[in-house]
Formats: C-alpha cells, structure tokens, sequence
C-alpha cells in the first residue's frame, strides 16, 4: 500500500486505531535496505545544550536522539507501546517502590568504553532527577538506584510511582549519558553537552554554527547490520521556504517538523519523486488550546466560556487553518492515545446562536455597537498556525459580541506576559501531549503553580476536585485505576472549561522517494533512525 | 600625510562618547524588554519549573542591579572584552568573528557592484538628462528598489535555484564537502550570487539616482558650458568633466549607506540561510542576549565609524578643499 | 501656489502628485469603498482572482478578501508611512534647532547622540525595538522614526547655522527678540523646505520597513498592511503568487510615487531658490 494513495486526512484521523491495533500495515517498510549514503535534513532550530539527558524537549531530540539513546522507545507494534533500546525490559512491582531494568549487554559508548547500570544510575540520580526539564516531575521520588550487577538497574521511590507513568515517560526522560565524562565535573556546562557522545547509531562529528551539524555512522553499533547511512547531516535553514526549496532543488531529502509550511503541501506532493508522510508522529502531540485567565470577571463565568467554545468552528481550524492535517479536540487528552482516551465527554458544537443566548443569560448584553466586552488575546508565536487561529479567533468572537485585540510579542516576551505577568484573557497556546496526562497535561489546570512556569496554569483557576483527582493519580500504582482517574479528569476538564482544547495534530515529513524506512514508529523523527536508509 | 593622521586621530577620540551612548541605549533598550534571557531559553527548551528559572537567572547574573551589569559590563568593554553570550554560551568575540567575515563578503560585494553599476548607469543616465534612455533607467531602478528585499529574495530563488536549478538555493558553502583553495573560493562565490544580486538590485537604485541628480547639476555649471562651448566632445565632457563632478556626493552616499547595509542584511541571510551578522543579530534579540546583541551593535558602530573614517580620506584625496581642520557634518 | 505650480511644471512632480492623489483618496474612502473590517473572514478560502465577482482579487489563506485587504491597507501603509516621517522630522527639527541655536556643549552633545544613532544599522535598532517592545502600530512607526531621525537633525542644524548669520536674524536679536522666538519664527520656516523633500523618502522607506518587519513576523495583527499580506502570502508564493504580488505592486505604486513626487519637489524647491 502506498502512502499517497491514501488520503491524508483519513490518515491522520486513523492514527489512532493504526496505535491501538496489533495488525498494523507495514508501508513503504524495506526490510533489507541498502547501506551507505548520506542523508541530509532541514533543521530550523540550533539548541545551545544538545544534552537530551539534560534538555528533553524535540528541537534537542530531532539531533541528540541518533547520538544518545533512551532505555526504551516507542513503537507501533510491541507491547506496552515500546520497543527496547538500552533496556532489554523492565518491571515494577506491585508497591509501586521500585522497577527493575534489565539493560542490553556489550554496548559500548562512541569513545570506546564500555556501558553499564553505573552509567544509568548516573544518569538517573545525577542529571535526570535534578536537572532534567521533565524527569524533575516523572522521578521526584527517585531515592536510589541500585546496580547489583552491570547489567541491573533497580529503581527505587520513596513513594508509590505508577509504573504506567514510568513506562510512558521511558523515551522521553530516558536518554543515558556516560558516568566517566561526567563525573565530578559541572553537568550544565560539560563540553560533552554539545560534542555529545553516547550509544546511539550516529557519532557526533561536527558542528558549525548556522550551517549544520554532521553525524558519522557508529561502526560498532550494537544492532547488527545497523545504522544503514554512513552520514546523517542536519543543514540549517531559517527560513519557512528553504526547506521545500531545497528539497525540490535536491540539496536535502527529508524536512521534519512540518518544516514544510501545510499550505505548500498540496504543491510540493505533485513534484516528482517527492512524498509527504503524515505519520510518525502519533506520539508527539501538539493540542492547540485556548487558555483562559480566570482572573477576569466575565471569563470567570461558564456560561461565557461555554460561549467561548460554541463560538469555535473546529471544522474551519481543522479544514482551512490546518489544511485538513489535524483533528478537532474534545478534550485534554488527544486521540492519539487511546490507553487515556474519554470520547465521553460534554462537547461544544460550533453554534452561534446558541453562544449569543449563553452570554445573554450571562448578564452580558450587546451595547450599542454590538459589543458586550473587550478582551485581550494573546496568540503564541511558535507556530504559524497558533497565529492564524488567534486571527481567526479575533474573528469568531466579534461574531458572538466579544471585542478581542490580538498582542503580537514574540516567545520570550509572550512567556512573560502569559506565564509571569498574567497579562492577558485569551491566550493561544500549543503544548504537547507526551504519553501520559501526568507528564505535561495536568499541569495546565492544577492550581498552585507559581509563576513563572512556562506551559502551565497561570490563569487562576483552581478546582479542588480537579487537584484531588491529579494527586491521587499520582500516586495510583494499579493501571486500570489510575486510567479510570484520568478519565473523570478529561470529563470535569471538559464540563468546567478552565481551557479550551480545540485541535489535536501531529506533524508531517516530507522526503524524497530515495529515503526508506521513515515514520515506522510514533515518534520517529526524534528517534534514533538507525534503520533509515538511501535508495542509490 | 600628516594631515590623515592627524584625522584619524581627532574621529578615534570623538567616538568614544558616541559608542558610550549606543552601548547604554542598548542595554536600556533590552532591560525595557518583556522577558528575558532565561525566560527565552525556558521556552526553546519546552518548558521548566521556578526553582530552575530562579538557579539560571543566578547563573546569567540577571538577579543583579540593573546599574551593577551595565557597569561591570563597560568596564569590560573597555578592557576590550566584549562578554560572554548567555545565549549561545560562548564568548561574544568568537561569535561575532565567526559571522562578520559572512556579512562583510556579502554587504562588501553587494555594495561594490550595486555602486559600480549604479554609477555606470547613473552616467548613462545623466549623459543626456530627461532623454527617454535617462526616464527608462531611472523607472526601472525606482521600481526595483520598491520591491521588498524579501520578496525579490524569495522569487530570485525560486526562478534561478529550484526551477532552472543553475544556483544553489541557500547557504555560505556547500555544506560538509572539505572542500579548500580555488575550489572553495569558487563554490562560495557560486553560493552568493542570488543574494548578492538581490541585494544589488535593490541598492543599485539609490546610486543611479544620486549620481544622476549629480550630473544634471553639472551640466548648469559654468565650466561645463564653457567645455562645451570650447567644442569638446560630448563623451569627453561627460567623463572628463561632468560624472567626475558628481562623484563626491556618490562618495558620501557610500558612507552613509554603510550602516543601512548592515541592518539590511538580517533579511536576505534568513532567506539565503547566510550565518552573518543580521541573523546574529536577531538570534541576540529573540533569546534577549544582552552582551551578544551590544557586542552586534558595538562591532558594527565601529565598522560604520571605520569606513566613513576611509570615505572621508578618500574624499579629502579627491576633493584638496576639504582639509582635515573642517569639521564634516 | 507658485510652488505647486513649480512642482506641477515637472513631469515627476505632476506623475507622483497623481498617484498619490489616487491613493490619499482610496485611503480616504476605503470604508466606503469595503465597508467592514477587512479581516473579516468572508468567503472560502485561497479564491484564485478574477474568479468570483464578489471577490475580484480572491481569498487568502483564512477566506479574507484580497481587494478589501489592498483597499485597508492603502490606510494603514501611508499612515505608517507619513506617521513615521513627521515623527522623524518633528524629533530631526526639534535636536537640530536646539543644536544649531544653543551651539556649544549641547550643540556638542546633542551631535553625538546624533552620531550614535547614524552609526546603528537603522533596521536593526527598529528590529531590536519591535521585538522588545511587542509589534503594534505605534510602536512600528515609532521605531521607524528612531532610525530616521538623524538626517533631518543633520539638516536642520546646517540650515540653522547658515541662516543664524544672516542679517534678519541678527537684527532680529538686536531688538531684543528671544532666542526661542527666533528659532520659531525666523529660522523654522527657511530651514523646513529641504527637510521636507528628505521627507518623502523616509515615507518611502517606512512603508518598506513596515513590510520587512511584517516579513519578520513583527506586525500588528489588529491592522492590514500591505507589508503584512505580502508577508503572509510568500507562504504560498508558490502556489498562489497572486496573494504577494497585488500588495506587492500596491506597494511599488506608492513608494514610486512618493519618490517622483520628492524628486518633483526637490527640482520646485531648487527653482524657487533661483
């Protein structure tokens, strides 16, 4: 079955049901692909600190992930959703006090020295848990590790910690780097954060600055007959239209990320020996999302939020902003991740009349210019598409009366004002959905957070019913249980409105017909491509 | 001789207060600025809690006075250090000499042929001020400086790198390819052609026009007529007499251009993915790096300085009347 | 009245006169013209033009009309653009004034601020200001204005100190007229002329600034402005051109204009002088 011969929405929207069932199509999968060749792909981004032990977040992945491999990543067809990297398995126990790792034998670090459960120990106690953007969450009860040999690692918690939650978080928080280099010396500003060296199937060789990084195949990679490429370059290109220029002039084959703008799409898959790929992003799901800063009388209101919803064509953002590479949202949890996923919630269908009717009963009649309130809008900057729907939310609230006057700041300024300053009432935002709603998700509504913190509450809100739930799952070892809560969650999210979710979307690859063996698994461009390869 | 020198020396001391009043609008600027260098390196790494935002602003020495690093940084600048980039984690210095070398070969070629060619056609033009040559020239330069520089970028890339694929799309060099000597040389001149261009078409304009405005002043001069009344030919007048009259505005306009160059750079090196200065620039200002982007404007203030100091020589060799005692406005 | 007939009895002069006419006027009466907000989200959206009567230019990305954006922008682009050259001037004439009438140490003083403001790449000081400051339409002019400053200072000041000499300012001191008096009402209004012909190209210049920050990603998304439609249509220059191109040409009319209609003024000005 070929890619383009499938329709790319019916695609997106499968996505799910291809993560959940067993039987999955194996497209465009070469099996015995050809070795050697280089393999050249746009970057958009230069992270100052390429240490994904450090910094996990998918601008620092997209490069890190082939040089520094994580104990597990994700997949499409193994159980429990992932396969094995340099864990062979693992294993809670029933207390939730600790997990055991088996880790992979004979592997050796780029610099030639042998891997053990020190170096995971390492990585665990000293980077992961302290210094770790999101392990900080995910291991805050990590007391120890114990190494009984180096080929054990055992995890140990103060407090129950659900192993769901462990497991869902392996390929993110994960990445291993070696004890020998950084031992005794100051982790945050190790050399080896940006010469990284690691496990992985690529070395890393060079880096020039607003140019490109280089990576060489790693001979004594443990996977036998792996990587395929000799080279794995990542050319930068700041500019939205370098990507598919380049692309179409053959400088590079493959441009991640959307890195290709969604309206030239439908252009660029009409070029000869160019495909578009939408999967391979099941696991990296971007939610746009209306946040609301409570603070404000009127949006403290649900009737007027409820009003707020029905006035969001979720059809139009998913059809015309995202040019059908999206879904629309029912709430906090996306699709994409069926072990959490309540269909079951209260919705909002796009009706004006009904939006209008809720702000009269509100107390917020029309004035005489037929607008009930003003409101301040704030449209985050990353994405082109985070910009064109607070244009296009400008717009659906005049239609229900509501004056809305868009602040265009760029990101550092927008994280000031949103996340420090609360100076906003709208705010258009798109965090990720990383595998489980602990990791990224429940920090958007739990009340208590200070400021300051980018991607969490800071609208004001705070339910105590909703905090309950977060802090009992926390600490729910049993799965089904814990599942089950966040389930009740998703259904008071989406009744109390405290944001608004609308779309849900992954990104898209596009790549020359040459490349093999891409988007086989959720989150391929940010894992390891040790088995992608070049036709010759 | 003397009198070069004694020119360098008054434009060195003069300089001083006025790099001491950029550096301090600068860093006032960015100190009014909405965010911060921590709160931009929070976001690019997809989020962080309050305790690590409080460790880093501790650790970039943002939790000091405002007074405190505006001092302890022109104390350094004036030991010649220009700090250390919070952003990139690297010394200002390396950076900047890293991408200025980028910029200079693409502004400096920019600016010589857009100043070649802008003359030349300048004295086309004013060869026979109002002829239908001279409104041709001139319509069709004002029209191309009309075009966004982005937007003629953009389509120049389309035309002569994706579609007829002569040109490579983007870039210095091409990337990885350990290539050294002639053929280096070569395939970076290869790579600047579309950017150069864009950038020549667009500040060509301004020449033309200034060196054609020139030489229809020269024409009403006395001793223009009194040459054409003496029955020179009219190719001989031109350039003997009339272009050679108008070059010394044009030399001023150079000077002037020099720092609008600079500036003008940040957009064609994001299309052309050029690591220069303009990009520099803006990854300073986007990451709230106050040394990296005081650094940019200082090494910059200074290059303008540099060459209008060489313009003013030059003029002063062209023109004996202007002597070094003159203060130029 | 002699100098508008001066400035007519030049081709430029009458060409740019014309054109800009023409769009004083579409600036004038664009809610006539497109009654409603521009932005308005109006039909379906990337409607190639000439397609659709109640759509002569098309739709852009979010079904906004094209025309109704052109005829907006037309508002926005000239106030950008005639905004940022008066406050250029008002702040020129006011610094070169001071400077050319006080002389001394805040002569001295006020032309190294000057300096320090002509040695900063002008697009880098405005793109530094908008992004710290966040992207609006004041604050685009404003930074704009901070760039463009220096010249007419410049000006005013050696028109002020070769004015200063002459005699009716002298005698005018002699009987005991302030110097602020002066200033206004001697000096100003020989100085004005030639800073107003360098005003034109700073509305030039303003518009295509306006346009290379929209580029950027720093423009006022409450306002269309041509700069800002063509920004957003080289997302899709390749395959809807129209979306760039009719604000581009818009643009290249007005900046056209405004320079022959500066170079028709410069040759009045020189032939009033005679």
């Amino acid at each position: 079955m070929s890619i383009a011969s499938l329709s790319r929405r019916t695609l997106f929207q499968a996505g799910a049901a291809l993560l959940a069932s067993t039987a999955l199509p194996r497209f465009a999968r070469a099996q015995n692909a050809p070795s050697g060749g280089r393999l050249i792909v746009a970057a958009d981004s230069e992270p100052k600190n390429l240490n994904p032990a450090i910094v996990a977040s998918n601008g620092v992945f997209f490069i890190a992930s082939k040089v520094v491999e994580p104990l597990a990543e994700a997949s499409f067809e193994s159980k429990d959703g992932l396969s094995p990297r340099l864990a062979t398995s693992w294993e809670g126990s029933a207390d939730g006090r600790s997990v055991t790792f088996k880790l992979r034998e004979g592997v050796k670090w780029h610099d030639g020295k042998p891997f053990t459960s020190a170096d995971v120990a390492f990585s665990a106690l000293n980077i992961w848990k302290p210094l770790q953007n999101l392990g900080r969450l995910v291991f805050a009860n990590l007391e120890t590790v114990d190494t009984p040999d180096e080929a054990t690692a055992i995890f140990r918690f103060s407090k129950p910690t659900p192993v769901q939650l462990i497991r869902n978080a392996l390929p993110v928080v994960s990445s291993v780097v070696p004890k020998h280099v950084y031992e005794g010396t100051d982790i945050a500003t190790n050399p080896a954060n940006t010469k990284l060296i690691g496990t992985g199937p690529f070395k890393f060789a060079e880096y020039k600055p607003g140019e490109y990084y280089r990576l060489t195949k790693n001979e004594n990679y443990w996977s036998e007959g792996e990587p395929k490429l000799d080279e794995v370059i990542f050319r930068v290109l700041p500019d939205r239209a370098g990507a598919g220029a380049a692309l179409e002039a053959e400088e590079i084959q493959l441009a991640a990320f959307s890195a290709v703008p969604l309206t030239d799409l439908d252009r660029i898959s009409k070029v000869p020996g160019i495909k578009i790929i939408s999967e391979g992003y099941e696991a990296l799901t971007y939610q746009l999302v209306v946040e609301i800063n409570h603070r404000r009388k009127e949006l403290s209101d649900i009737k007027v939020r409820q009003a707020i919803a029905h006035a969001i064509n979720r059809k139009f953002v998913v059809d015309t902003i995202f040019l059908g590479y999206a879904a629309a949202s029912t709430g906090p949890v996306p699709k994409n991740a069926p072990e959490f996923y309540d269909a079951d919630v209260p919705t909002y269908d796009f009706d004006v009349a009904k939006a209008n009717a809720l702000l009269d009963e509100a107390g917020y009649s029309k004035g005489a210019n037929g607008t009930r309130f003003s409101l301040k809008l704030r449209p985050a900057p990353y994405f082109n598409e985070t910009r064109q729907f607070g244009d296009y939310l400008r717009q659906a609230l005049a239609a229900i009366g509501i004056d809305a006057q868009l602040f265009n700041a760029d990101s550092a300024a927008h994280q000031k004002a949103v996340y420090t300053d609360h100076d906003f009432d709208l705010a258009v935002a798109p965090p990720v959905f990383r595998g489980d709603p602990a990791i990224s998700t429940t920090i958007l509504v739990q009340s208590g957070i200070p400021a300051g913190v980018p991607f969490s509450n800071q609208g004001g809100y705070g339910s105590k019913e909703l905090d309950g739930i977060i802090a009992k799952a926390a600490e729910t070892v049993d799965t089904p249980a814990r599942t089950e809560l966040y389930k009740q969650f998703q259904r008071i999210v989406a009744a109390d409105l405290p944001l608004i979710n609308v779309a849900e979307w992954g990104f898209i690859t596009v790549a020359r017909d040459t490349v093999l063996n891409v988007s086989n698994n959720p989150r391929w461009a940010v894992s390891n491509w040790a088995d992608t390869a070049l036709h010759s | 001789m003397n009198r070069v020198l004694r020119l360098i020396r008054r434009r060195a001391i003069s300089s001083i207060p006025v790099l001491l009043i950029v550096v301090v609008l600068t860093f006032l600027l960015l100190e009014s600025a909405s965010g911060d260098a921590v709160d931009a390196y929070l976001l690019s790494i997809g989020g962080g809690d309050a305790t690590v935002a409080q460790a880093l602003r501790q650790a970039y020495g943002l939790d000091q006075s405002m007074f405190a690093r505006l001092w302890l940084y022109a104390s350094s600048l004036a030991r010649l250090d220009l700090g250390w980039s919070v952003a990139f984690g690297r010394p200002v210095f390396d950076l900047i000499l890293e991408r200025l070398p980028n910029t200079l070969l693409l502004m400096g070629s920019a600016t010589v042929l857009s100043f070649g060619l802008g003359s030349t056609l300048g004295i086309v033009a004013g060869a026979k001020p109002e002829s239908l040559g001279d409104r041709a020239l001139s319509t069709v330069s004002l029209v191309l400086y009309a075009i966004p520089s982005f937007w003629l970028g953009l389509v120049l890339s389309i035309i002569f790198a994706v579609q007829l694929r002569w040109l490579p799309t983007s870039g210095i060099e091409t990337i990885a390819s350990d290539k050294t000597g002639l053929a280096r040389v070569t395939d970076i001149a290869w790579h600047l052609v579309l950017p150069v261009s864009a950038l020549t078409l667009i500040y060509m304009a301004l020449f033309l026009r200034v060196m054609r405005a020139g030489m229809a002043e020269a024409w009403t001069m006395d001793f223009v007529l009194f040459a054409r009344s003496k029955g020179l030919s009219r190719t001989r007048i031109v350039l003997r007499h009339v272009a050679r009259n108008a070059l010394l505005p044009l030399v001023t306009m150079l000077g002037l251009q020099s720092a609008a160059m600079l500036g003008g750079s940040v957009v064609i090196e994001s299309i052309f993915a050029i690591p220069g200065f303009g990009r520099l620039a803006q990854e300073a200002v986007s990451g709230r790096d106050a040394p990296l982007l005081m650094g940019i404007i200082v090494v910059s203030a200074v290059l303008v300085i540099g060459v209008n100091l060489v313009i003013d020589i030059i003029y002063a060799a062209l023109d004996p009347r202007i002597g070094a005692s003159e203060p130029r406005a | 009245m002699k100098f508008i007939r001066n400035l007519i009895r030049t081709p430029e002069g009458t060409v740019g006169l014309c054109i800009l006419a023409i769009l004083a006027l579409i600036a004038i009466l664009a809610p006539v013209l497109s009654p409603g907000d521009p932005l308005h989200i109006a039909g379906r959206a990337l409607l190639p033009p000439f397609s659709d009567p109640s759509f002569p230019l098309g739709t852009d990305r979010l079904g906004r009309d094209v025309m109704a954006g052109i005829i907006h922008g037309t508002r926005t682009s000239l106030l950008v653009g005639i905004a940022a050259a008066l406050a250029a001037i008002t702040i020129g004439l006011c610094v070169g004034l001071t400077a050319g009438f006080a002389g001394g140490l805040i002569d001295e003083a006020l032309m190294r601020l000057v300096d320090a403001f002509q040695i900063v790449p002008g697009f880098l000081l405005a793109l530094a200001f908008v992004s710290v400051v966040g992207a609006s339409v004041p604050i685009v002019v404003l930074a704009i204005a901070l760039g463009a400053w220096p010249n007419p200072a410049r000006l005013t000041r050696v028109q002020v100190l070769s004015i200063k000499e002459r005699d009716y300012v002298a005698s005018a001191r002699v009987i005991g007229m302030h110097p602020v008096e002066i200033a206004l009402k001697e000096i100003l209004p020989n100085a004005l002329p030639p800073v107003l012909a360098l005003s034109a190209i700073i509305v030039a210049a303003a518009i295509l600034t306006e346009a290379a920050l929209s580029f950027l990603g720093l423009g006022d998304p409450n306002t269309v402005t041509w700069g800002s439609m063509i920004a957003e249509g080289r997302n899709i220059l390749r395959s809807s051109p129209f979306l760039s191109v009719f604000p581009g040409i818009a643009l290249v009319i007005t900046v056209v204009g405004v320079y022959l209609f500066s170079e028709g003024l410069t040759k009045a000005l020189a032939g009033r002088r005679i």
